[in-house]
């Protein structure tokens, strides 16, 4: 205990700081006005202005309702979104900047329309598209060293391989990545310059020298002889900084990294401090420590490794921030098909992979349960959610909590009845809708039939449960742009066209909600940010159309114009 | 080529105890890699003794982590001076993944995969909601099964799932069955017609009678197919007990009664619909 002698002359010195600081500009109470105001509080949906002071909502309302604000205070309208829909400042609430800033330094040469802030990556669908757009891309002197390119797939683009590639350009080291992650292929100039030679992979199955590829395993022999490239710290800071322009553009103010020591912990954070940590940053980042990753880092146990993340939130600067919370993983990736199902399983009969024994998982989740932890769980398959329902049922018997922000990750296959259970137990749900938009077509024709495959991320029947849901990217699985997830929960129209059970969309005012006040409640932030209200940090976006009112197949493309974070303005550019 | 051997098992299976011990036994300094999450089990005095180097390793696929643990432990393995490498899978590991480290790694060759069973958990394990299905993985998917701590029930029940096991007691030297009893018994070096793929395993249960020549010629003359074993029912209501490397087939009488139910090990340009004319 800090006597109270010691501690007073430090408490107001902060509050004469404080007081200094309000007869500063920051003071003045700054009113925006929009064609209308999503403000996502159920008492008051839309207002016509909002008034900011310091970061924070005074109040919403009418220009006449807020009158007596002003009437004592110094206050500045500002009508530059006049013309503008405002609504609160957009959250997605897992992503993984390390693994961004690892691709996004890449080339993207991808069959999907990929939307940045550098410059859209345009659909290319054909191999003779392929190559024309490699060629055009070598041209570009701003990949000196090695030339990566990301995005490739067989089905458009065609089978790759090293003569292919030497005759596009066979000195310039080039590597071609897979779209999956999967697989990659190498030119002579790169096998050179990597120093790849025939003998070192002779024999291997999963290296085909010939054609220059590397696939499954061959591909970690692949990635370790790259890795220095990638991994480089300027390359990785680069890719940091693309990643801060990336989440502006999606018009986020508020994103999860839901796994810190994904690669290496120190780095991760130490460059995310160094990059993120300055004003002019558009946004925060919450903080969850990957649990399993920190074992070794804190010593060798899960005791250690909780005592290690309980000390984390020492390390908090303003917009950089771990709380207590921690993330935890069930079964294999939805992607790469080694989610865990339960019957009848995958059509081909071949087995799901679990990350650790399910007596693994109890025993780490109780460590953390106990000590009052938010339990965040990436689960894919509707068995890999099965363990995890399970085992909150078990915690809530021996340890009974209420409002525990247990959260269900990603949410590739589940059922009905496990929407109930989940429900009851008072978990939330976040989910990634785009699986339904990439995944949904290929899921029903071949891995688990159309039953299952339509109803993927199950979002309608969660809503209808009363579950907490929120949307995520889990970029770079996804777009970091919670509009597209928006629009994929809305809409659920897969990359062929087709609409995956009706049911399971959501409306769009539920859509709003998954992206803004549900977000910020599965992070344990719904009394800071994910509305706008009285009290509230004023972080905003402005949109140039209104989503609720929009033609819903259109939300998607719904122009940004700029965020706001804790009161002021990032524009983003038009390009 | 270092010589690989998989030991595979469930948790609580006796994977850490017999690794011990095969240190113990170790004359020549051998490699042990260790495939789990946190706690590394291993008798510190021995990795001091000696010059074994022990890695732990985690789970998770390159793609999510950029990273190939178990790929760059394998590098490091080459720049020492081990005779020879274990790795001990964790215990969710679908064995015959971790073995395609042995087809594919340059470097290594497979010897094998040794799974272990603790009889006293096969029954719960077996019946289990999440993991019966990793289980009879680890034991369909070995080249030998070491059973421990069992009662009969328990070694009728894995005998229903395979027949190439053997008992904790039978073993006199971990050492020799590691390295001398699998290489002897070690799929041969990798052909040029396989060497595209991955491997992967299903499982043929059916109850329609087979005819043994016909699938004989088919195991002999299918490239994609790597190992089967299991049993397979004829024509004329016999059991026989089915042993296919890329070397040798082999058909014996099994004492034991079942429909056809055989392990395939392939590569992933199997076509199961090829299977057609083994029926009788």
């Amino acid at each position: 205990m800090v006597g109270v002698g010691g501690s007073s002359p430090l408490v107001s010195t902060i509050s004469l700081n404080t007081f200094f600081i309000c007869y500063s500009y920051l003071c003045m109470i700054k009113v925006y006005k929009a064609k209308s105001i999503i403000t996502m509080n159920p008492s008051l949906p839309r207002a016509e202005a909002v008034a900011v002071r310091d970061g924070l909502i005074l109040e919403t309302g009418s220009l006449d309702s807020m009158k007596p604000w002003l009437e004592n205070n110094d206050y500045e309208i500002d009508e530059q979104f006049k013309d503008s829909i405002i609504v609160p400042g957009l959250i997605d609430p897992h992503l993984h900047p390390s693994m961004a800033a690892v691709l996004l330094p890449t080339f993207f040469i991808t069959a999907m329309e990929w939307k940045f802030p550098w410059g859209d990556t345009p659909a290319t669908t054909s191999p003779e598209d392929y190559d024309k757009r490699l060629k055009e891309a070598l041209t570009n002197p701003t990949h000196k060293d090695i030339f990566i390119t990301w995005g490739h797939h067989d089905l458009w683009h065609g089978p790759m391989s090293r003569s292919r590639l030497n005759k596009i350009e066979s000195n310039r080291p080039i590597v071609v990545w897979n779209r999956s992650f999967h697989e990659l292929c190498m030119n002579d100039g790169a096998l050179d310059y990597l120093g790849i030679t025939e003998d070192d992979v002779k024999g291997a199955s999963q290296i085909d020298f010939e054609r220059g590829r590397f696939f499954e395993l061959g591909l970690g022999y692949a990635i370790q002889k790259l890795n220095p490239y990638i991994l480089d710290p300027d390359k990785f800071k680069e890719g940091l900084l693309k990643l801060k322009e990336v989440v502006h553009y999606g018009g986020q103010t508020t994103i999860a990294d839901m796994a810190v020591g994904l690669f290496d912990f120190d780095n991760e954070l130490n460059t995310q401090f160094a990059l993120y940590e300055n004003d002019d940053n558009p946004f925060r980042v919450e903080l969850i420590a990957h649990a399993t990753a920190l074992i070794q880092h804190a010593g060798g146990s899960n005791i250690e490794a909780e005592k290690l993340i309980s000390e984390l939130p020492a390390r908090n600067t303003h917009r950089l921030n771990f709380r207590k919370r921690v993330k935890l993983f069930t079964d294999g990736a939805f992607f790469a098909q080694v989610a865990q199902l339960m019957e009848p399983g995958y059509i081909d009969g071949h087995e799901g992979e679990w990350l650790s024994t399910p007596e693994q998982f109890e025993e780490v989740a109780r460590i953390y349960w106990n000590k009052g932890y938010a339990i965040h769980v990436h689960v894919t398959g509707d068995l890999g959610l099965e363990l995890a329902i399970d085992t909150l049922e078990k915690l809530q018997f021996e340890k009974p909590r209420f409002n525990h922000g247990f959260t269900l990750e990603h949410f590739g296959l589940s059922n009905p009845e496990q929407v109930h259970r989940l429900s009851k137990l008072g978990a939330n749900v976040s989910a990634n809708a785009y699986y339904v938009h990439e995944l949904s077509d290929l899921y029903a024709n071949h891995t688990v039939g159309f039953e299952r495959a339509s109803s993927m991320s199950r979002i309608g029947s969660c809503f209808r449960e009363g579950v907490t849901t929120s949307l995520h990217s889990d970029f770079t699985m996804a777009p970091a742009q919670p509009l597209m997830s928006m629009w994929v929960a809305v809409n659920r129209i897969n990359e062929k066209g087709f609409l995956m059970s009706a049911e399971e969309r959501i409306s769009p005012q539920q859509g709003m909600e998954a992206i803004t006040i549900n977000a910020a409640r599965v992070l344990g932030l719904d009394h800071e940010i994910g509305s706008i209200r009285a009290g509230k940090k004023a972080d905003f976006t402005v949109l140039a159309q209104d989503p609720l009112e929009v033609d819903p197949v259109t939300i998607k493309d719904i122009k940004i114009e700029a965020t706001l974070f804790e009161g002021k303005v990032f524009p983003i550019s038009n390009r | 080529m270092i010589p690989l051997t998989i030991i595979s098992g469930y948790l609580g299976s006796g994977k850490t105890t017999l690794i011990n011990q095969l240190l113990k036994e170790a004359e020549q300094p051998i490699g042990v890699l260790v495939n789990d999450f946190g706690e590394l089990n291993i008798d510190e005095e021995l990795i001091n003794n000696e010059d074994s180097l022990t890695l732990s390793l985690s789970n998770g696929c390159v793609c999510c982590k950029l990273n190939d643990d178990l790929g760059i432990s394998l590098e490091k393995m080459k720049e020492l001076n081990v005779v020879a490498v274990v790795i001990e899978a964790s215990g969710v590991a679908i064995p015959i993944k971790i073995a395609n480290y042995g087809l594919s790694w340059p470097g290594f060759r497979l010897l094998g995969i040794l799974s272990l069973v603790k009889g006293r958990s096969l029954k719960h394990l077996l019946s289990d909601k999440f993991v019966s299905k990793t289980v009879k993985a680890q034991i369909t998917q070995a080249d030998r099964v070491l059973l421990n701590r069992f009662k009969q029930e328990e070694k009728n029940m894995l005998s229903e799932l395979t027949e190439d096991y053997l008992t904790e007691g039978e073993v006199e030297s971990y050492w020799n069955l590691l390295f001398k009893e699998m290489a002897a018994s070690s799929r041969p070096e990798i052909t040029e017609n396989n060497h595209h793929s991955i491997f992967q395993s299903f499982v043929l249960e059916t109850e329609k009678l087979i005819n043994k020549e016909r699938l004989e010629s088919y195991l002999n003359n299918n490239t994609s197919i790597e190992r089967a074993k299991g049993w397979v029912r004829d024509e004329k209501g016999k059991t026989w007990l089915l042993q296919m490397t890329r070397n040798d087939c082999n058909f014996s009488i099994s004492n034991y009664e079942t429909a056809t139910r055989m392990v395939l090990v392939h590569t992933k340009d199997l076509d199961i619909k090829s299977l057609e004319p083994v029926y009788a």
